[in-house]
Formats: structure tokens, C-alpha cells, sequence
């Protein structure tokens, strides 16, 4: 699974790279708009990628049965998922910002830390929704559809618009102005966490 | 028996109260004498494009528009005053397309605005008390120019009825389509509605996961259906107005009409989330924590006029009384309207639930004589 978010994030990028070729090279695209916006299709596409896989393969394995089996509180394989899943997602969000350094031969404005902290905070609010709704979309007969269509709604505006906006903030160097971006995503963070919580337990029942 | 007649009650009390509602918003409302907007929204998206603004006029004086400071080349503004009084006359024209014809103009008026130079443009004569002015503008400046301080270039008929610039306000009072107001009575109850809908859908999810009695995920989800009905009226009305009011159909930096359609999108996943799952109980758990969770958006869509959004919102507010910018009797009708489509829903909510149980009833029927699993 991890090969394939690989190999996803790499062709994502890559086919930015292909779209915007010309504007990049004639520089009609200013480089930190371009950067934000497409690091964060990137990241989230690759986490709708990786999470819908990884409920998946455990309902079909009835690896998830044996889970539910356990004796311990849902909410705690909730938040194992999570984990898991941030690990995951963290990761691609890394190896796409190194192939998009690369192919665009950016460096971010020198910025890398700032929009590495960015990528973090706002996978750990979207992986925490993200996880909720692939637990939902795992009961459907169209899972792989699903997710996306379910997902994309909520994460627009409590996560992408944020992030972007915080993101280029970063690269510009002035991040001190995205402070109500970032306690905007944390925010989003802390009621995303609670209600992924509170609700697990009837997603995962049964 | 006793339930269908309440129901025959219902139907023929939202009825009669939506006719009402068309007679207020067609006879009795009076076409608005000012609604508030900033500048900022409307010369900004509006780039490169003819706007037509208007208002009413007051003790027209002659004013100077003021100097530009500073100006990268090259701006240049056209502003015409239209007499604006005679609406039959301006609606026919709107709709042919005739409304740049000079015989519009009750006083042409060509402002010519030049890089870091004098502002050219007077109006020389009185107008009129009670004439509705429109003025035309033709912007060929660059966004981020306008950016700056965009408040400086618009001929505005203020508060006091005098045309003027607004120099320092960003807040002023136009209205561009006075007659694609009328929309509105029945726009804002939709919007209502619709988040009315969305709300009895997170109560009765809730409601659902706490007792598990089928019936309230069966209203869960009739009203859910119900809000998109709704909403999907909200976002196609809303757009009439706006190409009239804005001269754009949709805009993407207003945070309303934004958050707006994401809950259309969150509501209809909602939907087929419903739709892609067969086991009934599955689907009613399931689809009632989507219910909670696409909640967490409505307030956010409901809020974003009022409190510091992330983005900009040129929304009219209705319920805030900034300048007062309804009319009691435009009140009177909006209040009427929204307890007719409050009405609506409720009598439409009571028969898709009916409609749902009959529907579960073939499905059990089906189901006990071996056919369709």
C-alpha cells in the first residue's frame, strides 16, 4: 500500500509538473501559489488513496471482525488507525514535497521546516476525519467512489483552504500571518478528534 | 382518519400561506431603497467587466470625484447616470439588452480616471428628488490596483441621498437590480429551510444511534432529502439575483455561497451513501453518524456572514440590522415567507416520511413472499 501512495503522489506531481510546464518555465505562475495548491491536492488524494485501503483489505480479510473481537474500547481502534494512518500519510506527504522540490527545482523559499509543520498539523486534522470516513465508506457496496465524495465536502473548507493559505504563508516566510489558519485547522483537529470518538463505535459495530 | 385530516389542515395552511407569500413579495413589498454592500466585493470581481450599480437620489448636488494617488498606468473608469425611476422601462431594456443606449441617460456623465492624475467628471445639473440613478461602470483596471483602495473609484448615492464618492467606508449604499429583489423572498426561506432540514436530520441521527427505532432514521432521512431539495433551490435562486445584484452568476470569495454548496455536496454524499448500502440497519447507523458529521459544516455555513471568516463574504445580511436595510413591510413579507416555506416543510417532511414507511412496507411484503432480497 505504501508503493502505491508512492507511486500516487509521484504521478500527481508529475502531472502538475506536465500541466503547468509552460507557466512554471515562462514563470507566469507564482511559485509559492503553485507549490501550496498542488502539495495540497497532492496530499489529500494520496490520503484518500491510502486511507480507503486501509479499512479495505480488513473487512475483506475479516481482519476487522477479529479487532472488534478484542476487548478493548473502540474508540482505542480508532485511534490506532489514526496512528497508523498518519504514519502513512506523513510519509507520502514527505516523499511528494521532495518530488515536487525536484521536479520543479523549488526550494521552497528555504521555508521546508515551516511547510513540513503545515503538512503535519493538517494530516493529523484530515487524517482523523479521513479515518472516520473510511470506516463509513467501508459498509458500501462502492467504497473507492465513496470515500472521495464523502470526504472531499468536509475536509474543503476546515482543511484545504487552510492549509494552502497557511502553506504559502510558510514559503513566503511570513507564517506569523496564518496564525488563524493554523488554530483554524487545530480547531477543526479537536472536533474532528471528538467526534471520531464519540461515533466510532456505531461505524464499527457490527 | 384523525391524521389525514390533520395533514388536510397542514396542506391547505401551507398552501394558502405560500399564495399569501407570492401576493406580499409581488404587490405588497416595496422595491428596496438600499441594500448594503462594500466596494470592495463589487469592483474587485467585476475586473474588465461592465457593472451597472444604482440608487436612489436625494438632493443631487455636483460633486467632484477625488484624486488618485499613485496610480499604475493605465486606469480609466466610464460612469453614466441613468434615470432609473421608470422600472417597466428599465426592465424592458435589461432584457433587450439596450441598457448602454443613450437614450437611457438622464445626464451623461464621463469620468475618465488616469494614472496619478485629476479625476475628470462632474454632475452639473440637480437631479431629480427620488430619481433612481444607475451608474455604469466600465473598469479596465488592474485587480490589484483596485485591491488597495478600491472605495475611492465607485459614485455611491449614501445614506444622506446625496451621490458622492466614498472615500473612506467600505460600507455603501446601492442597489444594482431593484426588481431581482424580489427573489429574494423566496431565496433566504429556501436557505432556511434547507438548514432547517439539515438540522432535524443531526437530531433525529442522534436520535437514531441513542434508541434504534427505524422510524426516526426514516425521518433522518426524508429531511435530509428535503434540505437538498431546498438547498438546491437556495443555489439556483440565489444566482438570478447575483448576475442582476453583481453581474456575476457565483462568486468563489464569498464565503456563504461557498459554504453553501459544500453542504449541498456533504448532503447529497449523504444521500448516496444511503443509496450505495442495502442492509437496512447498517445503512441507518452508518448514515446517521454522516449526518452528525456533515453538521459540523452547516453551522460554519450559517455563521459565515457574521463572524471573521477565513475568506470574505459580500453577502447580504438579513437578520443583523446594520443600517437597517429592510423595510418593515420587505420585513413583513420575509417573515411571512419564511413561516410559509417553515410550513411547507413540515407538511412535505409528514408525507415523504408516510411515503418512506409505505416503501419499507413493499420492501417487508417483498421480502415475506420470496421475491426481491
Amino acid at each position: 500500500m505504501l508503493g502505491s501512495m508512492f507511486l500516487f503522489s509521484l504521478l500527481i506531481v508529475l502531472a502538475f509538473r506536465f500541466g503547468f510546464g509552460e507557466a512554471v518555465e515562462s514563470a507566469e505562475v507564482s511559485m509559492p501559489f503553485l507549490a501550496s495548491s498542488s502539495l495540497w491536492i497532492c496530499f489529500s488524494f494520496a490520503a484518500i488513496v491510502g486511507m480507503s485501503s486501509s479499512f479495505a483489505k480488513e473487512k475483506d480479510r475479516e481482519t476487522l471482525d477479529g479487532l472488534l473481537l478484542c476487548p478493548v474500547d473502540r474508540g482505542l481502534i480508532y485511534a490506532g488507525k489514526v496512528i497508523s494512518n498518519l504514519v502513512l500519510v506523513f510519509f507520502v506527504d514527505v516523499l511528494s514535497i521532495v518530488f515536487f522540490s525536484l521536479f520543479f527545482s523549488y526550494d521552497f523559499g528555504g521555508n521546508v521546516h515551516l511547510v513540513l509543520g503545515v503538512a503535519l498539523l493538517g494530516t493529523v486534522s484530515l487524517v482523523l476525519i479521513g479515518t472516520l470516513t473510511a470506516a463509513i465508506s467501508v459498509n458500501t457496496r462502492a467504497r473507492e467512489v465513496l470515500l472521495p465524495i464523502l470526504l472531499i465536502p468536509l475536509i474543503a473548507f476546515s482543511i484545504i483552504i487552510p492549509c494552502v493559505t497557511a502553506t504559502r504563508n510558510a514559503i513566503e516566510g511570513n507564517i506569523s500571518e496564518s496564525v488563524r489558519e493554523i488554530v483554524s485547522i487545530a480547531g477543526f483537529a479537536v472536533v474532528f478528534a471528538a467526534v471520531g470518538y464519540l461515533t466510532v463505535d456505531y461505524v464499527l459495530e457490527g | 382518519m384523525d391524521r389525514k385530516r390533520i395533514f388536510a389542515v397542514l396542506l391547505a395552511v401551507s398552501l394558502a400561506l405560500m399564495l399569501l407569500t407570492v401576493y406580499l413579495a409581488m404587490f405588497y413589498a416595496p422595491l428596496p431603497v438600499m441594500s448594503v454592500k462594500t466596494a470592495d466585493g463589487l469592483l474587485t470581481s467585476l475586473e474588465g467587466e461592465d457593472i451597472t450599480v444604482a440608487g436612489f437620489a436625494w438632493n443631487v448636488t455636483a460633486r467632484m470625484l477625488p484624486s488618485i494617488p499613485e496610480a499604475p498606468p493605465p486606469q480609466l473608469f466610464t460612469l453614466l447616470l441613468f434615470d432609473f425611476s421608470d422600472f417597466e422601462r428599465y426592465s424592458n431594456a435589461a432584457q433587450a439588452g439596450e441598457l448602454d443606449q443613450p437614450w437611457w441617460t438622464v445626464q451623461p456623465l464621463l469620468v475618465h480616471i488616469k494614472a496619478g492624475g485629476q479625476v475628470g467628471g462632474y454632475i452639473t445639473d440637480p437631479i431629480m428628488n427620488g430619481t433612481n440613478l444607475s451608474v455604469t461602470a466600465k473598469i479596465w483596471a488592474p485587480g490589484a490596483y483596485l485591491d488597495e483602495n478600491p472605495d475611492q473609484y465607485l459614485l455611491v448615492a449614501r445614506g444622506a441621498g446625496s451621490v458622492e464618492v466614498a472615500e473612506s467606508s467600505s460600507a455603501f449604499s446601492l442597489v444594482t437590480a431593484p426588481v431581482a429583489q424580489k427573489i429574494f423572498y423566496f431565496h433566504m426561506p429556501s436557505a432556511w429551510v434547507s438548514y432547517l432540514g439539515f438540522f432535524v436530520t443531526l437530531v433525529f441521527s442522534a436520535m437514531y444511534l441513542k434508541s434504534r427505532k427505524p422510524k426516526f432514521d426514516v425521518i433522518a432521512y426524508s429531511a435530509a432529502e428535503l434540505g437538498v431539495l431546498f438547498a438546491t433551490l437556495a443555489l439556483l435562486s440565489g444566482p438570478i439575483w447575483a448576475k442582476e445584484e453583481w453581474g456575476v452568476y457565483w462568486r468563489w470569495n464569498d464565503t456563504k455561497l461557498v459554504t453553501t454548496f459544500i453542504l449541498w455536496l456533504v448532503y447529497i454524499g449523504y444521500l448516496m451513501l444511503r443509496a450505495a448500502i442495502t442492509e437496512p440497519t447498517t445503512r441507518a447507523r452508518v448514515s446517521a453518524v454522516y449526518g452528525i458529521l456533515g453538521f459540523v459544516t452547516v453551522p460554519m455555513s450559517l455563521l459565515s456572514s457574521r463572524i471573521a471568516p477565513l475568506l470574505q463574504s459580500g453577502h447580504p445580511v438579513v437578520i443583523a440590522t446594520k443600517g437597517g436595510s429592510l423595510s418593515p413591510e420587505a420585513g413583513m413579507t420575509i417573515g411571512f415567507a419564511v413561516i410559509a416555506f417553515t410550513f411547507l416543510f413540515i407538511t412535505m417532511l409528514i408525507k415523504r416520511v408516510e411515503v418512506a414507511e409505505c416503501e419499507e412496507n413493499v420492501e417487508e411484503l417483498k421480502r415475506s413472499i420470496g421475491g426481491e432480497e
